[in-house]
């Protein structure tokens, strides 16, 4: 792990520096616990390769190395807890502060090194360096899903790449990482592939940049003076078409016998290689796949360490982190949802703190002999609220992960409701969909036994428009408002709860 | 006091230096008088103080002239004739001082110039006045003749002004209103509509108060009368005999002074100090050119409500301005002509200035030290030039002309929208306040605007208007969708919301880029309380609070394509209009690569995507590309997507979704209680509406859709309704008896209006014959419990009831016809005719409109039985 030793041997102070070292042991020692796990998980043979990771390991203190065994995570909380007052206090209510962990938990504040991923980068880099060297051409698939790190790890093995060729004296390569979404037209990336071979060369206007790049690679005299290329194609299935032949032709690429480009894709399907490429699985050149899982619960955790450890200061609680980092990787496993979480937990308290200041101004002017305890007050508060809480967290997880079908429920307009009321009595029956205007007639028998004047045909549909909008009912296609499909999205039960404080409802719904 | 023409390549030195070195004759004898005035005239106090000296002051005054002289342009005369002249005209100016003490404003070199041509033309004539106008008049006539006549000549629309402002002094007293000018006095200087002007930049600014009234010398630092000679590189003035080797005469071509020569050779030059105690003074052009001033263009001038005076400037600016800075062609006296306008206080203008077109600049010989070439027009935003053309120049000012006119219209309303218009000052008041605050002078409100902002709808223009509004027609205008409210009342959480959103995206330094979705029924004010919460922030920019930022809106639904929001972004970014292909990828180096080319670009940027589902395309990359870009490391991209449906991140792919955050905000249909305060808080002042009938409205209105626009289009249409029945009661009962407010039974004739389906109305007003087939087909479907019918039986049953009931039967020809009818409009589904017997009917409505729609019908009441 070069990046540990750069951090120790960066000119911090000493104290910090001191810290950092324990840090980043400790997540060693959680990356150590961890990788086991994946062992387990993983069918891939790749990986029980030795871990990079054992090497810190080794010169651990007798103290961490009881941490690092798998089965207490819960030591290694703790332990972090001593560790605290050891750093300096974090200040919500300073803006700088504020601002600087903002940062470290933004997306795109990339970290220096790339935790819980070390395996896959290895494979890949170990790929290409393998191409390099035997200057033969090679595809990589890399697959998982969103936010599980691909497109970052990719980009560290680019550099690492170019760093590696450079080192070991080798003909610099060309790299070109491009994202298919920005391009304007599928097939624009043999364009941009061939202005990458030949900067100055215009192509002809006879024949297109694939049959080019065919030529060339099929060609043993251009061999000579090509360098290697790297292809990395972020979001590879949005080259996906209908005769998927530019995928195909992409892919196709490398087959050709004097081809010298390694290509690697990135998408989120597992399958997209086998379902679109048939043919290259026949030509025997398959490409390596290499997969991203989603993110488990202490790599979650060990990613966040990582982000804050670049901060002098402690910002979350230990628990709340682990809350958030388990929440996540039950619902998702995806990490950009987990450093909003973080952000917006930060905000919750940043918001918090401005009520309680506002509130204790306003209680030190109503209060005025009584100056002595407002400032001890204050002291004690700001200990108690320097740090992100666990019910910060909770109450983030909650806004971000919390279904709010109950409270749109009964926000709605009246009419709305009896629309919903009526459905679920419509349905009740088995039945699993209807058309707007057999709901109609369900309506406006429910208006008419509640005395309420139903609303007309055209004013119905439109409001079950808008319930499709709100996620609660699904409508389906139709020219004609009257036939379209209804179905209910929602649980019957859900509308029942939401809807049991109405005596009306409560009456319809039995 | 050199003009650079551009004949002065031939032979520049001959040049107003001499003039300059002439007037200097005079300016002993001016300088005593002026000392004790210039305090005054230059540093403002308070306001109200002030204007009453000035007022005063006009009385015996009789400086404006020379101000507006300017203007016109002299003969091209030769420097010898004008030393000539000079005594003669310092002479006659002492005269004219000895007269009536009369304040010198700076501009005093270049009197004597101007009175050469006004000598003979005796006649005076004034701007606005106000007061001490007839006196004022009396007392120019014997002194000072000038000018004014030449510019009678010349402009002729003055002379129909000056009876109008006439007109509306008098009664300006108690108004509220803004009154406009074409000339205003102000200061001992006349300002003309079209003059341009030197203006403050700074309030604080004390070199701004010494402004010396001629150039010194560079090298000798005194004024002096011997003839001067302008460096065309630097232009700066030096004594003839001050230069080493002295020069005997003013050479003909180029003049270049030695220490220009030696700083194009490479060489360092040292220039002379100025003697102790003495401190360099700049001329105002200089402070311009070091864009320490700033001069503007008067497109409008008017009089507040609080008296004080203020004009409409349109912006000059130095090339080192512009976002290409000083290029090698422009000359040094060049300025551009921005598209940019602002409202200005009169106290801040220093005094006039000369900008020309290049004919009129190449002509120009002897006007002074404050002549300057205006070529091209400047575009602020987009950072282009236009050249400005006679022929456009003429355009323009009829342009201008236009929208002054406009602009009175909307401005003035009548007496009726006083209450808009205290609004309006409100806010200008505040603006001052804010400024004064900042220690910013009055014309840094620079780009502000007042114009309209949508929420639905357009406005129609108010000049049919000319009638004393009643309190129902103020009503109806306040309820108008298109009208701005003063206020956004129960949204302020949200606002909140957004604001600490915003905020905290653009604050600070790094400005991280962030997304957020707002979502939420129609009509819940979602556009409306982001738009309020960035006009809130750019009041918060204008005061020097925030940072700059761009701000670019875009609604799904006006894009021709999905795609076409590249266009229209890097558009609104950066003027250039491109492909969307080509936009993408501009747009992809600027966000994704963080290349930054322009100083705009780095600042952040806001993204308003209205109907963000629209931008929904096959394969989503759209909606990819936008929300990618906040995540890149330095975009400074601030997306904020609005739309109704709720779940749109659920059903877009996962990697959108991943990408496009956590951060929602929705807002929820309005309950009746925030309908109530809205409407409410729109009359208020406007006795109009029983408050039941509000509440009625609302409540009705919360029952089915919440939504407000609905709401107000309901209480709309009930003050229509209201004031129809009131204008009928007058015009037959000639006594207006009954109560001008909106009761219960407008708002729901107005609701009946609304909710009621257009096929209900269709179905009572049809005819006789196509309600008894209706009536026939709901009573056959019934009878049957199917869901369609054929003709035939259709016929029989019509036969039936009409029988039965006392009605002729009209026969098999006419009931198909009917049904034909009726199958047009939609009302039932029939198959064609041609198949007659055997043609298929079903009813498009439910049974039970058609029950409602006939129930009453007066002329059958038998229809009910069968309902």
């Amino acid at each position: 792990m070069p990046a540990i030793a750069d951090r120790n041997s960066s000119s911090f102070k000493e104290i910090v520096a001191a810290i950092k070292s324990d840090k980043s042991g400790d997540i060693a020692g959680s990356n150590g616990c961890c990788i086991p796990q994946k062992r387990r998980l993983r069918s891939d043979a790749a990986a029980a390769r030795e871990s990079p990771v054992s090497t810190p390991m080794k010169l651990k203190s007798p103290r961490r190395r009881l941490n690092s065994s798998p089965n207490s995570p819960a030591n290694g909380i703790k332990e972090d807890f001593s560790e605290k007052p050891v750093k300096k206090n974090w200040n919500p209510r300073d803006v700088e502060h504020m601002r600087a962990v903002k940062e470290a938990l933004h997306v795109s504040t990339a970290p220096s090194t790339i935790v819980c991923r070390e395996d896959e980068q290895k494979r890949v880099l170990e790929f290409c360096k393998a191409c390099i060297e035997q200057e033969k051409a090679g595809s990589l698939y890399a697959c998982g899903c969103p936010g599980t790190g691909k497109s970052l790890s990719m980009d560290k093995v680019k550099q690492q790449v170019i760093d590696w060729a450079t080192k070991e004296d080798l003909q610099p390569l060309e790299v070109l990482a491009l994202n298919c979404t920005s391009l304007a037209n599928t097939s624009e990336i043999f364009s941009k592939i061939l202005g990458k071979h030949q900067p100055r060369k215009k192509t002809m206007g006879s024949t297109s940049p694939l049959q080019h790049l065919q030529k060339l690679y099929s060609n043993n005299q251009a061999r000579a003076g090509s360098k290697m290329m790297l292809i990395i194609a972020d979001e590879l299935d949005y080259l996906i078409t209908k005769d998927r032949a530019v995928l195909h032709d992409l892919f196709m690429l490398t087959t050709f016998p004097f081809s010298r480009c390694i290509l690697i894709g990135i998408a989120n399907s597992i399958d997209l290689a086998d379902r679109f490429l048939p043919r290259l699985q026949s030509l025997n050149c398959k490409p390596m796949v290499v997969t991203f899982r989603a993110y488990s619960k202490d790599q979650i955790l060990s990613i966040l360490q990582e982000r804050l450890l670049v901060l002098p200061y402690i910002v979350f609680q230990q628990q709340a982190l682990e809350l958030c980092a388990r929440k996540v990787a039950a619902a998702s496993g995806d990490m950009r949802k987990a450093l909003c979480v973080c952000r917006s937990a930060m905000e919750i308290l940043e918001a918090e703190l401005r009520e309680s200041a506002s509130n204790l101004s306003l209680a030190s002017v109503e209060e005025f002999i009584s100056q002595q305890t407002a400032p001890a007050l204050e002291i004690f508060q700001s200990e108690e609220n320097n740090t992100v809480r666990i019910d910060h967290m909770a109450l983030a997880l909650s806004k971000t992960f919390r279904s709010p079908i109950v409270d749109t429920i009964q926000s709605l307009p009246q009419h709305q409701q009896i629309i919903l009321c009526s459905a679920v009595k419509f349905f009740r029956g088995g039945k699993k969909d209807s058309t707007v205007g057999e709901l109609n007639k369900s309506y406006i028998d429910i208006c008419k036994s509640a005395m309420i004047p139903p609303v007309g045909i055209l004013e119905f549909s439109s409001m079950c428009r808008v319930l499709n909008d709100q996620g609660l009912f699904k409508l389906g296609q139709s020219r004609d408002d009257k036939s379209k499909r209804v179905t209910l999205k929602v649980d019957e039960a859900d509308i029942s709860f939401a809807l049991q404080g109405v005596r009306f409802f409560r009456n319809c719904l039995q | 006091m050199a003009t650079e023409t551009p004949k002065k390549q031939l032979q520049s030195p001959r040049k107003p230096k001499q003039s300059l070195n002439n007037l200097k004759v005079q300016s002993s004898p001016l300088s005593i008088s002026l000392s004790p005035q210039t305090p005054q005239s230059l540093i403002p106090p308070q306001a109200p103080p002030r204007r009453s000296l000035r007022r005063t002051s006009l009385h015996f005054s009789s400086t404006p002239i020379e101000d507006s002289i300017e203007y016109e342009k002299s003969d091209p005369k030769t420097p010898r004739k004008a030393v000539e002249e000079i005594g003669k005209i310092s002479g006659q100016s002492r005269k004219g001082q000895s007269h009536e003490e009369r304040v010198k404003t700076p501009k005093t070199p270049k009197i004597p110039k101007r009175k050469r041509n006004g000598e003979n033309r005796k006649t005076a004539k004034l701007g606005i006045l106000g007061e001490g106008m007839v006196e004022a008049e009396v007392t120019f006539s014997s002194v000072t003749p000038e000018v004014l006549e030449t510019k009678k000549r010349k402009r002729g629309e003055d002379k129909t002004v000056i009876p109008r402002a006439m007109a509306t002094r008098s009664s300006k007293k108690k108004e509220k209103k803004r009154v406009y000018y074409k000339k205003v006095v102000y200061d001992e200087g006349e300002f003309d509509v079209g003059d341009d002007v030197y203006v403050k930049r700074r309030e604080d600014a004390s070199s701004d108060d010494e402004v010396p009234e001629m150039e010194e010398c560079r090298v000798c630092f005194r004024a002096g009368r011997s003839v001067m000679i302008e460096c065309d590189d630097c232009l700066g003035g030096f004594h003839l005999k001050c230069l080493k080797p002295p020069l005997k005469e003013v050479p003909e071509g180029d003049w270049v002074c030695g220490f220009c020569q030696a700083q194009k050779l490479g060489k360092y030059v040292e220039f002379p100090e100025p003697p102790e105690g003495k401190k360099r003074v700049r001329t105002l052009r200089e402070k311009l050119l070091a864009s320490d001033l700033w001069a503007a263009r008067i497109e409008s001038l008017w009089k507040e409500v609080d008296g004080s005076f203020w004009f409409r400037g349109r912006w000059y600016m130095i090339p080192e301005e512009t976002a290409c800075g000083r290029q090698p062609h422009n000359l040094r006296r060049e300025l551009y002509r921005t598209n940019d306008c602002a409202d200005i206080e009169m106290e801040s203008i220093i005094r006039h200035c000369n900008v020309m077109s290049p004919k009129e600049y190449a002509k120009a010989n002897d006007e002074g030290d404050d002549v300057f070439l205006c070529e091209y027009e400047y575009d602020i935003h987009w950072h282009s030039f236009k050249r400005i053309a006679e022929i456009d120049n003429d355009e323009a000012d009829d342009e201008h002309a236009d929208s002054d006119e406009d602009w009175n219209s909307s401005k003035e309303p009548d007496s009726g929208t006083d209450e808009d218009m205290e609004y309006e000052e409100e806010s200008t008041r505040n603006a001052q306040a804010r400024l004064s605050t900042a220690h910013l002078a009055a014309n840094s409100r620079k780009g502000h605007f007042f114009g309209l902002q949508k929420i639905g709808t357009k406005k129609i223009p108010e000049h049919v208007r000319c009638h004393k509004q009643t309190v129902l027609e103020r009503a109806k205008a306040t309820l108008l969708l298109a009208t701005l409210p003063k206020s956004l009342p129960c949204r302020n959480k949200e606002m909140e919301e957004i604001m600490a959103f915003v905020k905290g995206a653009i604050c600070d330094d790094r400005c991280l880029g962030r997304c957020l979705y707002i979502h939420g029924v129609p009509g819940t004010g979602k556009t409306m309380s982001v738009l309020a919460v960035m006009r809130n922030l750019k009041s918060e920019v204008d005061a020097g609070s925030i940072r700059p930022y761009c701000f670019v809106e875009v609604n799904g639904l006006k894009l021709a394509s999905p795609e076409n929001i590249y266009r229209v972004i890097y558009e609104a970014l950066t003027g250039h209009r491109v492909s969307w292909k080509k936009a993408l990828q501009l747009l992809n180096e600027r966000f994704s690569d963080g290349k930054k080319i322009g100083k705009e670009d780095d600042r952040p940027c806001i993204l308003l995507i209205d109907e963000l589902d629209l931008l929904v395309t096959r394969n989503q990359s759209v909606l990819y590309n936008i929300l990618d870009w906040p995540t890149k490391p330095h975009s400074k991209l601030i997306v904020i997507g609005i739309a109704n449906t709720m779940d749109l991140p659920e059903k877009l792919l996962p990697r959108i979704s991943s990408r496009m955050g956590i951060q929602r905000l929705c807002f929820g249909p309005y309950n009746y209680q925030q309908l109530q305060e809205i409407i409410s808080s729109r009359l208020k002042g406007i006795d109009a509406f029983e408050k039941q009938a509000v509440e009625f409205a609302s409540r009705k209105v919360a029952a089915i859709s919440g939504d407000a626009r609905r709401a107000l289009e309901i209480c709309r249409r009930a003050a229509d309704i209201a004031d129809y029945r009131i204008k009928k009661q007058i015009s037959t009962v000639n006594s207006s008896t009954g109560k001008d407010i909106v009761t219960m039974a407008e708002v729901d004739a107005a609701i009946q209006e609304m909710f009621q389906a257009p096929h209900v109305q269709v179905m009572k007003s049809c005819s006789k014959l196509s309600k008894i087939f209706l009536t026939a087909m709901v009573y056959e479907l019934y009878k049957t419990g199917m869901g369609e019918t054929t003709f035939e039986k259709l016929a029989m049953t019509i036969s039936c009831l009409c029988t039965s009931n006392g009605e002729a039967f009209p026969g098999w020809d006419t009931i198909l016809k009917v049904g034909c009818k009726l199958g047009e409009c939609r009302i039932i589904l029939c198959e064609p005719g041609d198949r007659h017997r055997l043609q298929k009917l079903q009813l498009n409505f439910p049974s039970d409109d058609v029950a409602f729609a006939l129930k009453d019908t007066k002329d059958l009441p038998w229809l009910a039985k069968y309902l």
